[in-house]
């Protein structure tokens, strides 16, 4: 299937139904400093110096860069190892595997570096790699670590040394798991779908009470769907989301509910709101078993696709991080992060949102999920019911199609 | 219908509020000792508190302890345990205790059963402070204790989480 | 948050007189875990956690689970009964501020 060129032409400005802490805002402080808006216990780091997915940010990637080393640093390889190992900085075991029993748990995105010392390389070819690996491998996924700043000069040349004295024969592993390409992949949470597994399904269940409950303006949703949510709703959500000619955009169900609630009931339900996720699942429970079906043909469609894939591929931020570079196959898709297996977005992972998540013990929908992603990995997020966020989802709900929902679903 | 002793230390009250748990049974606040299950100590203490220094035997063979080898996150990590017995009133597992080395409150929960229950049986969701040895200990009614336990090691993400 | 204390419980579909069943429950509750402040030091505050989980059928006390900090946030817990009479299963919990909290299912032969 050809892809459509990207049209940014007529895409709608939108100003954001979100609550505060997710329209990714930056406050200015009184004494000058920059200050991000953002969930609760979420960093505050303005990162504005690094390009977004905002549709209007036609900043370029950074540029690729040569650099030598600087001159009269020794280096260090047991500073280096620390800076290694270390999840202030990369951590680099994040994608590569090097010896020792502490190391847990290394990733698989990158090459197992456990004997990259006999290949003999000049520092400075190593060196060139840190600083920035594109010159030696254009299309490559590794950051530029050295030109971002995420490492001092001085840092990369310690790096180095720990690097050339990785030797083998590589020792026998005593634990296969240790290895990320021998590691057992994750085996879940169980059944998404059972109350007593699923703490999602309890809050879901429960927003019934919200449904057949009047709002300021004297409404229920109830009033005008009859026959409980279930029954309503059936079907409903496998065709979100969708172009919706009367907001000029595309929506999900969270973003619609945010404009479609107060003319209605009175209620604000803004996305991002409790009330909000918990009424999408209500939502989107009721198409359960039913196959996603979202439009891909329409003019309107076919053109938030093209802006969506564009955005999948889109370098962002200070690790100049793409989707595709986590969710690719060919990438990292079927790999290990660190401990976390990377999912190949072609296999289709919008249908279970929103999911339950079991390390925050909340129920988290799918624009939070994108704003989590890159915001640590350095880039200011955008409002969570922004346009970008919209047409991305479009892109990846296609690879849904014709595969039942199952919401919520059950994560880490 | 009489109480027995263990009912009465198996029961409620932690306020001292008693409960009534259908049929008309009220069971007594416990004694506080019973309500201190877990403390803030090392697994060490814990286990010298608890056990009093008694011995335990290999449970291998008999002690089928359920927990994955990898968990995606230390806050929810289910584990189940199941023993081999034939829970007649003449010999049945008193007590099975889960404990977590690593935990800054090792011993996590303990389950009283009874020959009602039919089997030596019990699943919950703990959390785990770090990778470490998660131990099952089987009382028996008889008295004796028997320990298995296995490293779960607890996973971190990449970068983003 | 007011969705402490819901209770879901879990049975199989089909029981015969003398089935050992195994049944799953789950509640909503915090489990509060110890907080401390930047030097590290405990915060002095009354957690409110689930310390005793007791399973009740036909009038006795099956099982009773004595629990801590340790156990998750939105506990499940599974355990066993021999079903050898059509009767209520009842499930109570108590936490530290007082909270009792009750999930029942009917165990019917079919």
């Amino acid at each position: 299937m050809a892809a459509d060129a990207p049209d940014y032409s007529r895409v709608p400005r939108w100003s954001s139904r979100a609550i505060p802490e997710a329209r990714g805002d930056i406050r200015t402080e009184p004494d000058g400093r920059r200050v991000a808006v953002r969930y609760p216990g979420w960093s505050t780091t303005d990162y504005g110096k690094f390009r977004t997915y905002a549709y209007d940010d036609w900043r370029p990637e950074p540029t690729v860069s040569r650099a030598i080393a600087p001159a009269g640093i020794t280096g260090d390889p047991t500073k280096g190892r620390a800076l290694f190992l270390n999840r202030q900085k990369g951590p680099c075991t994040g994608c590569h595997l090097v010896p020792g029993d502490d190391v847990w748990p290394a990733g698989s995105v990158g090459p197992d570096l456990s004997t990259i010392g006999d290949r003999k390389l000049p520092d400075a070819y190593l060196y060139q790699q840190l600083w920035d690996p594109r010159v030696v491998f254009p299309l490559t996924v590794m950051p530029p670590w050295g030109l971002q700043g995420i490492f001092t000069p001085e840092e990369l040349v310690h790096l180095v040394a720990y690097l050339q004295t990785l030797h083998g024969p590589a020792t026998p592993e005593k634990d296969p798991n240790r290895n990320p390409f021998t590691r057992a992949r994750p085996v879940g949470f169980g059944d998404n779908l059972d109350p007593t597994n699923n703490p999602g399904v309890v809050r879901a269940e429960d927003a019934e009470a919200l449904w057949k409950e009047r709002g300021p303006a004297g409404k229920a949703c109830a009033d005008c769907h009859a026959g409980g949510a279930a029954t309503a709703m059936r079907g409903v959500a496998t065709k979100y989301p969708r172009h919706l000619p009367a907001w000029g955009r595309v929506m999900a169900i969270e973003d619609f509910l945010s404009v479609h609630a107060p003319p209605t009931t009175g209620r604000t339900l803004a996305v991002e709101s409790a009330d909000n996720v918990s009424l999408t699942m209500l939502v989107k429970m009721a198409s359960n078993g039913l196959p996603v079906a979202v439009d891909t043909s329409s003019p309107e469609a076919r053109a938030a696709l093209a802006r969506g894939r564009v955005s999948f591929g889109r370098r962002v931020g200070e690790r100049n991080h793409a989707c595709a570079d986590c969710h690719a196959v060919d990438q990292g898709a079927n790999k290990f992060l660190g401990g976390r297996f990377l999912a190949d977005a072609s296999g289709g992972l919008t249908r279970h949102f929103p999911t339950w998540r079991t390390s925050v013990n909340d129920a988290w929908d799918l624009r939070r999920r994108f704003q989590w992603c890159m915001t640590p990995l350095g880039m200011n997020m955008l409002a969570a019911d922004a346009v970008e966020y919209a047409e991305l989802e479009l892109y990846l709900a296609q690879f849904d199609n014709g595969k039942p929902m199952s919401v919520p679903g059950i994560r880490h | 219908m009489s109480l027995t002793r263990r009912e009465m230390l198996g029961g409620l009250g932690v306020l001292g509020v008693a409960a009534a748990a259908g049929g008309g049974v009220s069971l007594a606040a416990a004694p506080a000792v019973a309500q201190t299950l877990g403390a803030n100590e090392t697994v060490e203490t814990g286990l010298a508190r608890v056990f009093g220094g008694r011995p335990m035997k290999d449970g291998a063979g008999l002690i089928k302890l359920d927990v994955p080898l990898i968990a995606e996150n230390g806050a929810v990590v289910p584990v189940a345990v199941e023993v081999n017995s034939p829970m007649t009133p003449q010999s049945y597992v008193k007590s099975i205790y889960v404990v977590a080395d690593r935990n800054r409150i090792p011993i996590v929960t303990r389950v009283a059963l009874s020959p009602e229950s039919g089997k030596a049986y019990m699943g919950a969701n703990i959390r785990l402070g770090e990778t470490g040895d998660v131990r099952a200990i089987v009382e028996q009614s008889d008295g004796s204790l028997w320990q298995i336990k296995r490293e779960v090691k607890v996973t971190v993400g990449g970068c983003g989480g | 948050m007011s969705d402490i204390g819901k209770v879901r419980l879990r049975l199989p579909s089909t029981i015969k007189a003398g089935d050992v069943v195994q049944v799953r429950c789950l509640i909503i509750h915090p489990m509060e875990r110890i907080e401390r402040d930047k030097a590290g030091k405990v915060i002095d505050k009354k957690y409110n956690y689930i310390t005793k989980v007791v399973v009740s059928y036909l009038g006795k006390t099956v099982s009773t689970f004595d629990t801590t900090q340790s156990v998750s946030e939105n506990p499940y817990f599974a355990f066993t009964l021999k079903a050898t009479d059509p009767g209520m299963v009842t499930v109570t919990f108590l936490d530290t501020l007082g909270g009792k909290y009750e999930g029942t299912a009917q165990i019917a032969f079919g």
